[in-house]
């Protein structure tokens, strides 16, 4: 076993590593992430993830809903650590699985990957608890200045292959089988099918309808075995019953663009993002700033930010911004979701939160975001027009089909929800994490 | 005064003793303090006193941004129900009653303005008025506000610094105007005779701070009506009335609200009224059910936190630290409420006007809809 994987081992159980390997560990990522751009390419199939800030257990419990880094292809949209009692662990882990599965597992900087923020908000004292002095923290930092700002998912499937029901059982929006596609799958908790909804149905999806207390089978563990099993986004729009019939709405299931926090009035394309100097602390202010600050509102245009850094932005900015980069759909992080996600503006952007029990106060659900794959090399017909679809012209075929019309078009998208991890299980440290409350 | 022996288990049984459940309530004034001078530190707050409470084995901890934001708003809250009963519109001689006050500063903070004419008692375990006299006998600053704060009341007793008395074995002190009174809360009830100093006579002014929310529903109703049976009665020659402010826990029926009744009582901590006092309303007919039914009013502390802070005031506070937790802390914030309610009568002779009311003006505070 090489000392990779046996610190991949070690970290999985929750144990710090030693100083000298954090310090190679570091050094390594960085080799890699240096290569990257600001905004990485990233094929689907892929698992999006947002904030895991310390949460180490719960990140394992998102990697047994999710599947295990390998054989799952993981993005991660950043706040990796402060809050929760095990950013160290948990950063090292996806940084260690970095340097091991480099193509299997992307990691974007959220605006707590930051020296001023890790001071406040834990990771730093964190560091200095389990290492005695501030050197792994300075070593992660460095780390930090070289995470990719975003990532752009291409070659996304228009649909999600339905999850078969087992007897007996009901999502409560059922697709006609063989009539429609499933554009979006919720997985409540224990594995159990919540919701399907084909592109056809009309409205968007709606969290309130999503809460826990409204999940049907919220306390049942159901047959979640059998349904778990299914290798996430493989074969998502194989079954091609839709595709090649003129008279289903084709969707390209275009580019979906990965971001921490949002969008940010100095950019306007993806392409500026790219031309931003990256490799520095997050500034105060700025595009760079904006990214991993800003945050969705119902308003019109820009707004100032309530956190004090980075903006508000409204549908009309999202759609534009959209429209004018062939994008089908934003998918962010950064902000506490009680439902674990959270699609806004008519399905052109959605907030994943990956937390669960957030700072183990908040008694939230978690959830992951998993975009299937389109069959790379098959032929899409509409209208008698054929396109080859695959990541050269993914481009072209997004303003080809998306051009002028502004009709909903998001790629088919499975919510998986999960819970936080038991406390006792898996062997937890005995400290056992106490919030604070006003007392 | 002792620990009642029908909270002590004879047995060393697992469950915790009487004692012991009442030593973690003790030791949340601890927590608060910390808290407090967290938020003195970061620069929400000005209290130079409050460090002095501090004992040097307590890390001095820095909380996170949001946990700064609500000791200040509730700070901020109280100070603002308070100075609204000791400013207008009578001006003379009022009260204050701090139940479970532990080390509060409010007193100090206070008797720094000399003309203001007030009685102040605050009412605690001995365990936790000892430690807070010990600091008094330590810090001379403080030492010097009672007496000075008492001579400007009663000069002919200018002759005999400090100008109070302690009794360091009980946990009292005395002064004209500030009293510490070592009372377990759970004796106070209708017909229990009032502890010494008190003056039933004066406008008075009751604060809860996270206090009454330990008690059983039933111990904590009783002091209520003690309250309203031996205040607020009207009277010919001076206008008095008794009014009260709580800040505590409420909603203890969704998500958040279940994860901290679990997290506490991890901690041996138990909200015991919340489920009766669990929403602003219910916040309400408490004050009109218990007597205080003049007036009354709840808001939960981020409503508070938008509406009763003016905008320059919130625009420096939101300078101080970045707030990365702007979900959590309305999800906080939203799970503990301000509610207050008063009693006063007019007085039945005919040269007294509503201006010599001392609670009339509670009912200017925006009030939340439910």
């Amino acid at each position: 076993m090489s000392d990779l994987d046996s610190a991949v081992e070690q970290l999985r159980q929750c144990r710090p590593i030693p100083e000298s390997q954090v310090r190679e560990i570091c050094f390594k990522a960085r080799e890699i992430l240096i290569e990257e751009a600001n905004v990485q390419i990233v094929d689907a199939p892929v698992t999006i993830c947002g904030d895991i800030h310390g949460q180490f257990h719960d990140l394992m419990e998102l990697f047994r809903v999710g599947g295990d880094c390998p054989d799952t292809n993981y993005l991660f949209m950043g706040d990796f650590v402060d809050r929760g009692f095990y950013s160290l662990e948990s950063f090292l882990l996806l940084l260690c699985l970095k340097v091991r599965y480099p193509d299997r597992i992307t990691l974007i900087r959220g605006n707590h990957e930051s020296r001023q923020i890790t001071t406040v908000y834990g990771f730093y004292d964190e560091c200095i608890r389990k290492y005695g002095s501030a050197n792994v923290w300075r070593y992660c930092c460095d780390v930090f200045d070289y995470l990719a700002l975003g990532a752009l998912v291409i070659g996304a499937g228009s649909s999600v292959q339905p999850t078969r029901l087992a007897d007996g059982e009901d999502a409560e929006t059922k697709v006609r089988e063989a009539e429609d596609e499933v554009e979006i799958e919720v997985i409540g908790l224990g594995g159990v099918v919540t919701r399907q909804m084909s592109r056809r149905d009309a409205g968007m999806i709606n969290s309130t309808n999503l809460t826990p207390s409204a999940l049907p089978h919220l306390s049942s563990s159901g047959p979640a075995g059998a349904l778990l099993t299914g290798v996430p986004g493989t074969g998502a729009s194989g079954n091609s019953r839709g595709i090649g019939n003129a008279n289903t709405p084709t969707n390209t299931g275009g580019a979906v663009l990965c971001v921490h926090g949002g969008l940010s009035p100095l950019i306007d394309s993806v392409d500026k993002i790219r031309l931003l100097d990256r490799k520095q602390e997050v500034p105060h202010d700025g595009a760079m700033c904006d990214l991993l600050w800003s945050d969705p509102e119902e308003i019109d245009g820009w707004g100032l930010s309530p956190r004090g850094a980075g903006f508000l932005f409204g549908a009309d900015i999202v759609k534009q911004f959209n429209h004018l980069n062939n994008l089908t759909l934003i998918a962010r992080a950064h902000q506490l979701v009680m439902e674990g996600f959270k699609e806004m503006f008519d399905s052109s952007i959605v907030t994943v939160w990956s937390a669960p029990n957030y700072c183990y106060r908040c008694g939230n659900v978690a959830a992951i975001l998993e975009l299937g794959e389109d069959n790379s090399n098959a032929v899409l017909r509409s209208g008698g027009e054929e396109v080859l679809f695959n990541r050269e012209n993914t481009r072209r075929l997004a303003s080809t089909y998306m051009g002028g019309s502004m009709k909903r078009g998001g790629p088919g998208r499975r919510y998986r929800v999960f819970e936080a991890a038991a406390q006792d299980s898996r062997g937890m440290p005995s400290k056992k994490p106490m919030p604070y409350y006003f007392l | 005064m002792a620990i009642p022996t029908r909270f002590a288990t004879p047995s060393m049984a697992a469950p915790p003793s009487g004692a012991e459940k009442d030593r973690t309530v003790q030791q949340t004034d601890m927590d608060a303090l910390v808290s407090r001078c967290s938020a003195v530190q970061t620069g929400y707050l000005t209290d130079p006193y409050a460090e002095m409470f501090l004992d040097i084995s307590t890390p001095r901890d820095r909380r996170y941004p949001l946990i700064n934001r609500g000791t200040y708003i509730r700070t901020t809250a109280l100070d603002q129900i308070v100075e609204s009963f000791l400013s207008r519109p009578f001006q003379g001689k009022k009260q204050i009653i701090s139940l479970g006050a532990g080390s509060d500063t409010r007193f100090f903070r206070l008797a720094a303005d000399k003309s203001l004419r007030l009685l102040y008692h605050e009412f605690d375990f001995p365990q936790v008025t000892s430690r807070k006299i010990a600091a008094i006998q330590r810090h001379k600053e403080l030492a010097t506000i009672i007496s000075e704060y008492g001579q400007a009341d009663s000069p002919e007793d200018s002759t005999g610094l400090p100008g109070f008395q302690v009794d360091a074995r009980a946990g009292s002190l005395r002064s004209p105007c500030y009293y510490i009174h070592p009372i377990d809360l759970r004796t106070l009830k209708p017909g229990v005779p009032l502890p010494t100093g008190i003056d039933a006579s004066l406008p008075t002014l009751f604060i809860s701070e996270c206090c009454l929310i330990y008690l059983s529903p039933n111990d904590a109703d009783d002091i209520f009506r003690w309250i309203t049976s031996s205040f607020g009665q009207a009277s010919e020659s001076s206008p008095n009335g008794a009014g009260i402010v709580l800040y505590e826990p409420i909603g203890g029926d969704d998500s958040f609200g279940k994860v901290m009744i679990r997290n506490l009582s991890q901690r041996g901590i138990v909200l015991r009224t919340l489920q009766r006092y669990s929403t602003l309303e219910r916040q309400k007919e408490r004050m009109r059910a218990l007597g205080f039914n003049s007036g009354m009013g709840a808001c939960d502390v981020n409503f508070i936190h938008d509406e009763w802070i003016d905008a320059e005031e919130k625009e420096r506070i939101d300078k101080l630290e970045l707030l990365d937790e702007r979900e959590e802390w309305v999800l906080l914030a939203k799970h503990y409420c301000i509610a207050w309610g008063w009693v006063e009568r007019h007085p039945a002779s005919a040269s007294a006007s509503a201006g010599s009311l001392s609670f009339q003006n509670w009912s200017r505070f925006p009030i939340q809809r439910t």
